[in-house]
């Protein structure tokens, strides 16, 4: 198969939620069940954001409008896996569950083999994976590009089922012509600030967007890139490979209870023994030998509730 | 619709008023968007900016209630702008520039001259007519007057020889009319002069001031859909619910079709008044008549006064001139459907077994909203609810709770517990003190059974089965089996009150002895009678309504599906009839797909079509051609809405383009509506506003006024305009929808939509939970804050208006909430009875 792409163009779009919950159905994911369990997040926008059993949501902002006859503009965007080429979240993970498929260069996802460790989460430009606990583990979930509809040449399930044509799927390079015709017509209809994501980000996106606003409006970032150690993570990843259980389930333990937008994921690189910020590259604590019982230590110390002695991650 | 989706691709202006389609009709978005990118410009008048609005070029904001000002600014500034300043030049010169005077004075009534008596007094709001003891309008003054009568030629030898047929029920034939007209349009009493006139009050600065918009918006809005006056150019207005239910609704749906009209965009590819269904085969209901004073296929009930005996209705009901000529034998053929071999025509084909509609002036209504108010009184005991959920979405449902509360019984039929089957466990009731027995009958869904649908644009498609019914559960085919077998037999063993319509009604739609859609789709189509024997499996079906016969030769329960299930070679297999066709292969070009199922009626895509083309037969747009004269024969691309060939001879161009009315022209003026020839702005029951138009504050014949429980809450107590809607991610009143996590996920509660500044007026937070009430009723919600809806300065004074959506309610297990339909009012629109959900007053506060 060819290199493939979704495309989504948001001006098409008429953030309806249809591949929200296509999604959800395709996949078998879960929504909560209590009465009421679900509260409403003062807007269309429900759930408030990606959590461990939705993949894809469809996000709304407001704003006054910037020019044009209209009073606000209503920017729609697809919050969902970006499908990257330099796909960081596949190099740092230790356990192959995430892994790159090279002919249609979309990121799969094996949660059998996902050791709960959170590597991803710290690492995605775009925010993206998220986790669900099962017993005592964690589980990733982020979009797959649903490989098993692919595989049966199918469309991914967002894509069957959008009513106005908003999303494609098809081969990238004519993903991107459609897109370029796209935005012939948005700028012809006075969107001067509409423009295409995701042609070279991340040494180029599978999910092609047509942005009516831009991308700063749209809330993407203006030049993604992966955090400085994920280039260590090859020397990493062999090694953490053999890493006791332990370490591994004592590196979830610290990120599982991470809260807030961007966290600043901590890593232990048993080679050099240095606890290493996975967004700027830092080297938090040096190696001094520890011992395997002083790594837990040494994880606790930066447990972002505090516990253990030492200070946060900041 | 009087177009169908895929013609949307087609228009170079859209309108929606009153319709949000693009979230409520989201098929609606992809053939929107085709035109959007062939260079259509989208306007969007609604009282906040919407999921479609963001789609729109242009949006307008509009109080809610006020839709015919809007549309009267609009003619005015058409007849301002583009009629009046060419009309000479025009009479002149033949020469149209930017406006279609051809159209304007050929194909609708404007040259008509009404009778001296018209008129229309501002200072009352009331047009001639008007008795003040019933109040109600005689339609007398609202007539043409009369160049010369024509009576029928019955003859042999003439249009009408089946009148005299043996078998055909003896009535006297209607006499022929022709008005008076003035082609120059100079005559005060034409009815282009009275529109004029009556529209003059209706200023841009007036329109402003009652709706909301400021004037260079509306302006804009006017010019733009303005320019669809050209000849060759298309403007489509889209509506659903927030144009219908209003007190006046049914003259908002009027002014659109004025509009059309005045514009030359009825019947031309891209054009149209079109209507957007609510439910998928709700388009389907309405053709079936479900409903107090629709018989199927829009002919009407039998009643007590002008239709009180087949000859009656006959003689009140058939049509001097055009296609509804043909009513004796829609009538006829259908009245041999209901009773079979025991409708003959000694017996008026069993018409005196229909019950007959109570019709003399104060005699009970017994439409939706008075049902209740009959429960209430001890009138109606027992109760029928048969796939609705009125306690959840009729108007002022609290009521609606409590009247049935005095029910001695109550059937429900529907696929979950609906908020109707349980209404006795309201929180607001108290079950110990209700005595009423509740049977629930569990349907079938969709998918559980195979049948017909039918879509807003009149495709009927054939749906099959895709799994079994759950449990007990049946399709309601099967229940109206048992239930009728049941009822006969009790009848034919017991005896009853009036046995004859019930025995004697023809009921046979058996296969293999077991009930069965496709013989209901033979009666559905029409068949001969002489041929066909349903019980032995045989039927030789019609190809098509043209095939009718007013002497009971044949049968048809459905005049216009007829030709939808035709197909004699194979009348088992729905895929080898016009329903089951799946080529979409379209030759038009113009998204037709005529081969794609069956478009009732007769497969006709676009309805008076022969408007697409000029009084020489040849297209307005030639790119878009429905059809064209070639000098000797039509060239007909979408199947004719009009008389093009007659024994067998083709029939030259006339001006005869809209032969569903007896004049075969389109009425600006319509002596055919309850409440007055042209729409009038009048205020919704509850408004903070005197109406600045005229002196009736509101619709005249306004209805349901007089019921005690409608509880009309004044400006002091109430201050906040409000209006209902819904969202895409459920459904009506949630039954399915709230059924399944990811929507009940999607969208976990109903919220009231307000602007900024009302919240921080109110001191409310995004996502607070708010309390709205008025007399009928209070809710919590939730609070939505947005900037897309924005206070309104209505004559000077700033006016707030919120939103609120209704699908939640007391049942089901993963989404529950108030009943927002508590708070609505249950009054009504004099045509249609429907209610006025769309505009009330509420109070509101942090909760």
């Amino acid at each position: 198969m060819t290199e493939m792409a979704i495309l989504y163009d948001t001006s098409l779009c008429t953030n309806c939620k249809g591949c929200q919950v296509a999604c959800k159905v395709w996949n078998n994911l879960p929504s909560p069940i209590g009465t009421n369990e679900n509260k409403f997040s003062g807007s269309l926008q429900n759930p408030a954001d990606l959590n461990g059993n939705t993949r894809l949501i469809q996000t709304f902002q407001e704003r006054d409008a910037v020019r044009g006859q209209k009073p606000v503009d209503w920017i729609f965007n697809r919050r969902s896996c970006q499908h990257c080429t330099e796909a960081p979240c596949a190099t740092v993970c230790p356990a192959g569950a995430i892994t790159k498929d090279e002919d249609t260069g979309f990121v799969h996802v094996d949660d059998s083999k996902c050791v709960g460790c959170h590597y991803c989460e710290g690492v995605c430009p775009f925010d993206v994976p998220r986790y669900r606990t099962e017993g005592i583990r964690d589980y990733v979930n982020k979009c797959t590009g649903c490989p098993d509809r692919v595989a049966q040449g199918m469309d991914p399930a967002c894509v069957s089922t959008c009513q106005p044509s908003a999303l494609r799927f098809g081969p990238r390079d004519e993903m991107l012509d459609l897109a370029q015709e796209r935005l012939e017509i948005l700028k012809g209809r006075g969107y001067e600030d509409a423009e295409i994501y995701g042609a070279n980000e991340m040494g180029g996106l599978h999910v092609i967007s047509v942005l009516k606003y831009g991308r700063e409006a749209t809330g993407l970032p203006a030049n993604p890139s992966a955090p400085a150690t994920v280039g260590m993570t090859r020397v990493m990843k062999p090694v953490t490979g053999v890493v006791t259980g332990l370490t591994v389930v004592g590196l979830a333990a610290m990120f599982a209870l991470g809260v807030g937008y961007k966290r600043d994921k901590l890593v232990y690189n048993p080679e050099t023994e240095d606890t290493v910020s996975l967004i700027t590259g830092d080297v938090v604590k040096h190696g001094d030998g520890q011992s395997e019982k002083s790594v837990k230590e040494h994880i606790l110390e930066n447990h972002p509730f505090g516990i253990g002695k030492g200070g946060s991650d900041e | 619709m009087t177009s169908h989706w895929c013609d949307f691709q087609n228009t170079d202006v859209i309108l929606h008023c009153g319709s949000n389609s693009v979230e409520n009709h989201p098929v609606s978005s992809l053939w929107l968007g085709k035109a959007h990118d062939r260079g259509a410009k989208w306007i969007v008048v609604d009282p906040r900016y919407t999921r479609t609005a963001e789609q729109a070029d242009i949006y307008c904001p509009i109080r809610s209630g006020t839709d015919i000002a809007f549309y009267g600014g609009m003619y005015h500034w058409i007849i301002e702008n583009l009629i009046d300043p060419n009309l000479e030049k025009y009479l002149a010169t033949g020469e149209m520039g930017d406006y279609n005077y051809e159209y304007l004075l050929n194909y609708t009534n404007a040259s008509y001259l009404l009778d001296p008596e018209f008129d229309f007094d501002p200072e009352t709001g009331l047009y001639s007519g008007w008795d003040e003891k019933t109040k109600t309008y005689s339609n007398h003054s609202w007539h043409y007057q009369t160049e010369k009568e024509e009576n029928w030629d019955t003859s042999a030898s003439g249009d009408y020889a089946w009148v005299k047929k043996d078998g055909v029920p003896e009535f006297t034939t209607p006499t022929l009319t022709l008005p008076k007209r003035d082609m120059t349009l100079r005559d005060p009493m034409c009815v282009y002069q009275q529109v004029k006139k009556h529209y003059e009050r209706y200023t841009l600065d007036a329109v402003c001031d009652i709706c909301g918009m400021d004037k260079e918006t509306l302006e804009l809005v006017y010019s733009t859909y303005g320019s669809t006056a050209k000849p060759g150019r298309a403007g489509m207005v889209l509506y659903a619910l927030g144009q219908t239910q209003h007190s006046y609704g049914a003259q908002n749906t009027r002014a659109m079709c004025v509009m059309q009209l005045l514009l030359g965009n009825i019947g031309i590819p891209g054009g149209g008044v079109n209507a957007l269904r609510g439910e998928p085969n709700v388009q389907g209901a309405t053709d079936m008549g479900m409903m107090v004073n629709e018989h199927p296929a829009y002919l009407k009930w039998a009643n007590t006064t002008d239709r009180s005996s087949l000859r009656k209705w006959l003689e009140s009901q058939t049509y001097s001139a055009g296609y509804y000529t043909n009513k004796p034998k829609f009538i006829v053929s259908s009245l041999k459907e209901w009773f079979g071999e025991a409708a003959t025509v000694e017996n008026d084909y069993g018409y005196d077994w229909w019950p007959k509609v109570p019709s003399e002036k104060g005699d009970q209504d017994y439409t939706h909203i008075s049902t209740f108010e009959l429960m209430k009184q001890g009138v109606i005991k027992g109760y029928f609810n048969w796939g609705m959920n009125p306690c959840h979405s009729a108007p002022n449902a609290g009521n609606v709770r409590r009247s049935m509360a005095n029910l001695d019984w109550l059937v429900v039929a529907d696929q979950v517990e609906t908020e109707s089957a349980a209404f006795w466990k309201a929180p607001d009731m108290n079950p110990a003190e209700i005595q009423t027995t509740v049977y629930f009958l569990p349907c079938a869904l969709i998918y559980e059974k195979p049948g017909t649908i039918l879509n807003s644009g009149r495709w009927l498609q054939w749906r099959y089965q895709a799994v079994e019914p759950w449990d007990q559960a049946k399709p309601d085919l099967e229940m109206c089996d048992l239930l009728w077998t049941e009822i006969c037999r009790l009848y034919k063993e017991e005896g009853g009150a009036n046995p004859a319509p019930i025995l004697n009604t023809k009921w046979d739609y058996y296969v293999n002895g077991k009930i069965d859609f496709r013989p209901v789709s033979w009666a559905l189509n029409g068949y001969r009678t002489a041929n066909s024997d349903f019980k032995a499996g045989k039927v030789d079906l019609l190809k098509g309504y043209s095939e009718l016969g007013a002497d009971g030769s044949t049968s048809c329960a459905m005049w216009i599906y007829s030709g939808f299930y035709n197909n004699n070679d194979a009348p088992l297999d729905p895929a080898q009839q016009p329903i089951g066709r799946r080529d979409n292969n379209d030759k038009s070009g113009l998204g037709l797909n005529s081969n794609w199922a069956f478009s009732w009626p007769s497969n006709r895509r676009i309805l008076y079509n022969r408007n697409s083309c000029d009084t020489k037969g040849k297209p307005w747009n030639p790119d878009k051609k429905l059809m064209e004269w070639d000098g000797s024969k039509w060239d007909l691309v979408d199947q004719g809405d009009f008389v093009s060939a007659k024994n067998g001879q083709q029939v030259p161009p006339n001006n005869n383009t809209f032969f569903m009315l007896w004049e075969q022209n389109a009425r600006l003026e319509s002596y055919g509506m309850e409440d007055g020839p042209m729409p009038e702005h009048y205020e919704p029951f509850e408004s903070p506003f005197d109406n600045a138009l005229n002196g009736s504050q509101n619709n005249p014949m306004i209805k349901f006024t007089e019921y005690e429980s409608t509880a009309h809450g004044g400006t002091d107590e109430y201050p906040i305009i409000a209006t209902t809607y819904s969202v895409t991610e459920h459904w009506q009143t949630g039954g399915q929808s709230r059924s399944c996590p990811a929507l009940v996920e999607a969208m976990p509660s109903q919220f009231c939509e307000m602007s900024e500044e009302f919240a921080a007026e109110k001191g409310i937070k995004p996502g607070d939970k708010v309390r709205v009430w008025n007399k009928r009723g209070s809710v919590v919600v939730d609070a939505y804050v947005t900037k897309r809806l924005k206070p309104f300065t209505i004559h000077g004074k700033t006016q707030h208006q919120v939103g609120l959506t209704h699908h939640f309610g007391w049942t089901h297990l993963y989404g529950t909430g108030d009943t927002v339909n508590d708070l609505t009012p249950n009054v009504g629109d004099p045509n249609t009875m429907v209610p006025e959900y769309k505009a009330f007053l509420v109070n509101i506060e942090k909760a």
